[in-house]
């Protein structure tokens, strides 16, 4: 008899969209970094001057990426412990269950397949606190980036007031010495150069976060035939009916 | 509550780059008042040495009466405090040799001081150094060895708790401070400096050397060297970097000292936040280029006749704070990004290792490749060799376990 499936929802529509913008963001941030890092095309020299904001316009896109980028973060913390549908935090506690789904979770991935001894219906404990790990990488960014950012806004003035860089220095400063200590500079003397590399290294990291992802998305696709790289475009996968 | 408020902005702020240039007209009213009873207090001190008039000394080296008073609202303005403190500004200029200084050197190439001498023509700030009550100084001074050593043991004794000590050069730390040693008795420079700094009102330390380390501290690092800020605690600190310092900002620092008798305010690695609050990037005349995406690819092509930014052959701008830009060298005569020369920044920690190189950091080997050549191979030769050994531990157990089961005639 054929295997019957049942449609299973994982992700709302809020949810869905927020991870599109944050893929697309993130491309952008990337393409316009690496710019900012090493400007990697030229500017024709022979154009008007009129046309010219060549780094001006790559600054202004990486930092508005960068900032719905950090609104999104704002709201993904929040659904951490009040989503309405479901809430990551409860995955993320370290019960013996959770333990447990995290390394049968993680024997299925390194055995192919051959063992499969937990529920794929849900959200599981493996794949959360690997979100986890992008979410925290995301404020290091987050507060890195601001960081470099609020020296550009000298003597402490901004267009929306002088809260603004107050604010930024005051959540963002401790990165310098966090950074020194990341890169190895002995605790009086980090600098503002420590947090630029830590930046620029942790995008090579997030990078490699990005590409595990989409290969495990595929091969969960593939392995466990179940619709999984579904739920992100119309929020359901389906599961036999025997297992849900 | 308030308190606890306070003490958290305290903890969260204290140690940051901000800069607050406008702190309200009754602060700087009560400033005022307190500085003048300050300066006319001085006044009426007579200084140690008065061979040298500063008036006459501007008048010798040409420099009018109306110049002085330019330069004295420049550096008013330098020092972020409003306009109608000008006068006071001229007048502590004036009492500069009210200000005993000792100056030491340890492990550097004595740039600092030579950045002071060997200006092009003595302009303002240089002129003022040469006034204050300079007490003790190696490279200047005709005095040496024991002579030398008794000038400033003199000037250590008649001016306690009271001298500025200026201290050029990295101190290094290895074999017990061995690598660097001062005069008859073979003092450690360590020493040296723990010796002077004791009484003193106050330390500068004066360039990179002496603030991060600077070059001798660059890695491999073989002295051990360090910048004062490292071993020097419990006494007032104020760094000024950059490889050499610029006078302008000694001067600065000098004359917020007479005129407050207190040290400047000071950013986290200790630099005065009126010179090291800004990048260099946020006031560079190049800045527009910068923004256009116009850049020298390398050096003396089209972009560089036309002084397009420096950033893609390494300048370093944007991650340098020093006021280069708007004071420049010299009393304003160039700088490097104004030669067409990227900006390595000096005036931050571990500046040879993470800045001076002449390409972005996205670009940049921090360590030479592989982290140093003999250093990897024989890290490599070490782990391969470990490796090696304990495979040829594991086949020589299984070996012995197989040859007993052989002739125990299992197999």
């Amino acid at each position: 008899m054929k295997p019957k499936y049942k449609q299973v929802k994982r992700m709302t529509t809020f949810m869905r969209i927020n991870h599109w913008v944050v893929a697309i963001c993130m491309v952008a941030a990337v393409i316009t970094g690496l710019y900012i890092g090493h400007p990697y095309y030229q500017t024709y020299i022979a154009d008007p001057a009129v046309d010219k904001y060549v780094m001006a316009w790559n600054r202004w896109i990486h930092f508005m990426v960068a900032i719905i980028f950090d609104v999104s973060s704002i709201v993904i913390a929040y659904l951490y412990f009040f989503s309405r549908f479901e809430k990551p935090y409860k995955k993320l506690i370290p019960t013996p269950a959770n333990i447990k789904e995290f390394f049968e979770v993680l024997l299925n991935l390194v055995t192919l397949n051959r063992r499969k001894k937990f529920d794929s219906t849900h959200s599981d404990s493996f794949n959360t606190v690997f979100f986890l790990v992008f979410h925290l990488m995301l404020v290091w960014m987050l507060l890195t980036g601001l960081q470099l950012y609020v020296h550009g806004l000298a003597s402490g003035l901004s267009s929306i007031g002088n809260w603004w860089p107050w604010m930024l220095h005051l959540v963002t400063d401790w990165t310098v010495p966090v950074s020194g200590w990341l890169i190895g500079t002995a605790a009086p003397t980090a600098s503002i150069m420590d947090v630029r590399i830590s930046h620029h290294l942790t995008m090579w990291l997030i990078i490699t976060w990005v590409l595990f992802h989409v290969y495990y998305q595929v091969w969960r696709t593939v392995f466990w035939e179940e619709g999984d790289i579904s739920i992100v475009v119309g929020g359901s996968k389906f599961v036999k009916e025997d297992q849900a | 509550m308030a308190d606890r408020i306070e003490g958290v902005k305290k903890l969260f702020t204290s140690k940051s780059a901000r800069i607050d240039t406008n702190r309200g007209d009754a602060h700087y009213e009560t400033l005022f008042q307190a500085c003048h009873a300050r300066i006319e207090e001085l006044k009426t001190q007579t200084p140690r040495e008065d061979r040298l008039k500063i008036d006459d000394l501007l008048e010798d080296q040409g420099v009018s009466r109306r110049d002085f008073m330019k330069w004295a609202s420049a550096v008013t303005g330098m020092l972020m405090l409003p306009s109608s403190f000008t006068p006071l500004v001229a007048d502590a200029a004036l009492l500069m040799n009210r200000a005993p200084v000792i100056w030491i050197e340890l492990s550097d190439c004595a740039g600092n001081t030579e950045a002071i001498l060997r200006s092009d023509g003595p302009k303002i700030d240089e002129i003022l150094l040469d006034i204050i009550s300079l007490e003790f100084n190696e490279t200047i001074m005709s005095a040496s060895g024991h002579q030398a050593e008794k000038q400033l043991e003199d000037a250590m004794h008649t001016f306690k708790d009271k001298y500025l000590l200026f201290v050029e050069g990295a101190i290094p730390m290895g074999i017990d401070g061995n690598y660097g040693t001062i005069g008859a008795h073979a003092e450690t420079f360590y020493d040296h400096l723990m010796r002077i700094s004791k009484h003193a009102a106050a330390v500068v330390a004066v360039g990179s050397c002496a603030t991060f380390g600077g070059v001798p501290a660059a890695a491999p690092n073989p002295t051990q060297a360090v910048g004062v800020m490292d071993i020097l605690k419990g006494k007032p600190l104020i760094n000024i970097p950059a490889c050499p310092a610029n006078p302008a900002n000694m001067v600065g620092v000098i004359i917020h000292y007479i005129l407050t008798g207190q040290i400047p305010e000071l950013d986290s690695l200790l630099r005065p936040k009126f010179a090291f609050g800004y990048r260099i990037h946020d006031n560079c005349e190049r800045r527009a280029h910068f923004d256009a995406g116009e850049f020298v690819e390398e050096w003396g092509d089209e972009g560089a006749k036309n002084n397009f930014c420096l950033y893609k052959v390494g300048c370093k701008g944007p991650m340098t704070f020093n006021n280069c830009s708007i004071v420049r060298y010299n009393e304003g005569v160039n700088w490097p990004i104004g030669v067409g020369r990227g900006c390595i920044g000096c005036s931050e920690p571990d500046f040879w290792d993470k800045y001076a190189y002449e390409r972005p950091m996205a670009d940049a080997n921090i360590k030479a490749p592989t982290g140093g050549v003999e250093k990897t191979v024989d890290e490599f030769g070490l782990g391969l060799l470990t490796a090696a050994g304990i495979g040829i531990g594991i086949h020589a157990a299984a070996s012995l376990a197989a040859g007993k089961k052989e002739e125990s005639g299992e197999s």
